[in-house]
């Protein structure tokens, strides 16, 4: 705590020697921050940004986990799969962005399509060596108590990856964050990415660091809903942690 | 005594590959267990005891022979026995009772009666009151009580248990031991019990199967002609019990340095 005032302190001093244009200071930003919430303009990025991130998260969260848990428990979707997910994990994933556009028009499709295709592919190998490290005496049960292998999968499998689950949805929202601002940067100027975009062009640096750090509130926002989701539906996570290390 | 045996084992042999070499697990394995009969597999590690549990129950699959039930040759996994793991395996996002439940739910029971007979089989085990509770807040013994719980609950002809003991501390296994014993009675269970602790299988069993390692097989089959309720006596300290001691432990050869 003490620290972080004093890193806030010495940057409003900072200020007495720097062009504003280059840092700001924390008082312009505050000042900038509540400009733009007042006249509604980073309101509306924010929940523009939100529903594109909630959006695409879910669509990659589905696929990403189906395909997975489907490769994860079945030797041959993993054989026909495999080389696709490692291509598309291999390849930078920005490239696509301008791929997106020809696909789905400059607008929110194309910018939640953009944060699905960055962060899937995690969300597709977590799941898949989450299902393959599911311990053998859990999966024995399943088996020695009669489920066939559809109800050892929902049963035993999936509950079984939770953590690597829960672990790999950690990482693709950082990921989605990403493409949410570079999405809303480059396709139609829009939400908290678009506003990034604008403040820069126009050197406003105290509003564009005001857009900067309402993004990773969005992210961190987001961050503790995953671990609220988590504590209260499955707690026995991080009650068992200790036993499993 | 009932002569007809419920559990049949006929030539029953199993050999499995490995990157490197085959491995012959069981060699020709002859066995019948009686109905309501405690039998205990016993000897060194790596004399396929625990292979042998898994195939009868279908959990691995065998080479050779086969395994008869009630006078029917059985494939693949069974759904009239009751599998007690020695790691016990909780399902740690069930609460206990969900726990017992599972195999109900295989056996396509609706959800009132899964509750009732899976609330009834944690009653046998005495851990009524935990049927709520998440697996892990309970002690070892408990949770070894509801994985009997679990496979008591799907009423099974015949009980497998392997080395269910085998985690638990001194004194838990000694009560648990009398736990099972007194159970095994009150339900005239079939009981098919793997472990290496001579003592446990002397207390437990009607006869006990010793096995000789590489490969896997049977030497001969013991009969444990003492008298029960045997929690109310000192089984250790008795005549006929520490006589057969010396022959299993002479017969698996423990000199030679095949530890039991």
């Amino acid at each position: 705590m003490a620290a972080i005032v004093a890193f806030l302190g010495a940057w409003q001093l900072s200020g007495l020697f720097l062009n504003p244009i280059f840092l700001s200071t924390p008082l312009a930003i505050l000042r900038a921050f509540l400009e733009i919430v007042a006249d509604g303009t980073l309101v509306r990025a924010f929940l523009g940004s939100l529903e594109e991130m909630v959006l695409g998260l879910a669509a990659a969260t589905l696929l990403g986990f189906g395909l997975g848990i489907l490769m994860g428990r079945s030797r041959l979707a993993q054989r026909t799969f495999e080389p696709f997910v490692n291509f598309f994990n291999a390849t930078p994933t920005i490239a696509l962005l301008p791929l997106m556009e020809i696909w789905f028009g400059t607008d929110i499709r194309a910018r939640v399509a953009f944060i699905v295709i960055i962060c899937v592919w995690t969300l597709v190998i977590n799941a898949l060596s989450g299902v393959r490290n599911v311990s053998r005496g859990y999966a024995d049960v399943g088996i020695a108590f009669g489920l066939d292998p559809f109800a050892r999968t929902w049963k035993i499998f999936v509950p079984a990856a939770m953590p690597y689950l829960i672990a790999g949805m950690r990482v693709a929202l950082a990921q989605a964050t990403v493409g949410m601002v570079l999405g809303g940067q480059e396709v139609g100027e829009s939400g908290l990415g678009g506003l990034t975009e604008r403040y820069g062009s126009f050197f406003e640096t105290d509003h564009l660091i005001a857009a900067i750090i309402s993004s990773t509130a969005l992210a961190l926002l987001l961050f503790g809903m995953l671990r609220i989701c988590q504590y209260r539906l499955f707690p026995w996570i991080t009650a068992t942690a200790a036993e499993r290390r | 005594m009932n002569v007809k045996p419920l559990l049949e084992i006929r030539h029953l042999s199993h050999t499995y590959e490995t990157k490197r070499r085959r491995v012959e697990a069981l060699r020709d394995i002859n066995l019948e267990v009686r109905a309501g009969e405690f039998m205990s597999l016993v000897g060194p590690s790596g004399c396929g005891k625990t292979t042998l549990l898994r195939i009868i129950n279908g959990l691995t699959p065998h080479s050779e022979g086969s395994v008869v039930l009630d006078g029917v040759e059985l494939r693949g996994v069974s759904r009239d026995m009751g599998f007690v793991f020695q790691d016990i395996n909780l399902l740690p996002w069930r609460s206990v009772v969900r726990n017992v439940e599972i195999g109900l739910e295989a056996r396509g029971l609706g959800a009132r009666e899964r509750r009732r007979q899976a609330l009834n089989a944690l009653r046998l085990v005495g851990l009524e009151e935990e049927a709520e509770a998440p697996p892990y807040t309970l002690s070892g013994g408990m949770q070894q009580r509801v994985g009997v719980a679990r496979a008591l609950a799907v009423e099974p002809k015949v009980l497998l248990m392997d080395e269910p003991f085998g985690h638990l501390d001194n004194f838990t296994r000694e009560s648990l031991q009398i736990e099972i014993s007194k159970l095994c009675t009150e339900l005239g269970m079939t009981v098919v019990f793997v472990t290496h602790d001579v003592d446990e299988a002397i207390f437990l069993s009607d006869r006990i199967a010793l096995f000789h390692s590489s490969p896997g097989r049977l030497a001969r089959i013991i009969d444990v002609d003492l008298p029960r309720p045997r929690w109310q006596f000192n089984v250790r300290a008795h005549p006929l019990a520490i006589r057969l001691r010396e022959l299993i432990v002479s017969e698996l050869d423990v000199r030679r340095g095949l530890a039991i």
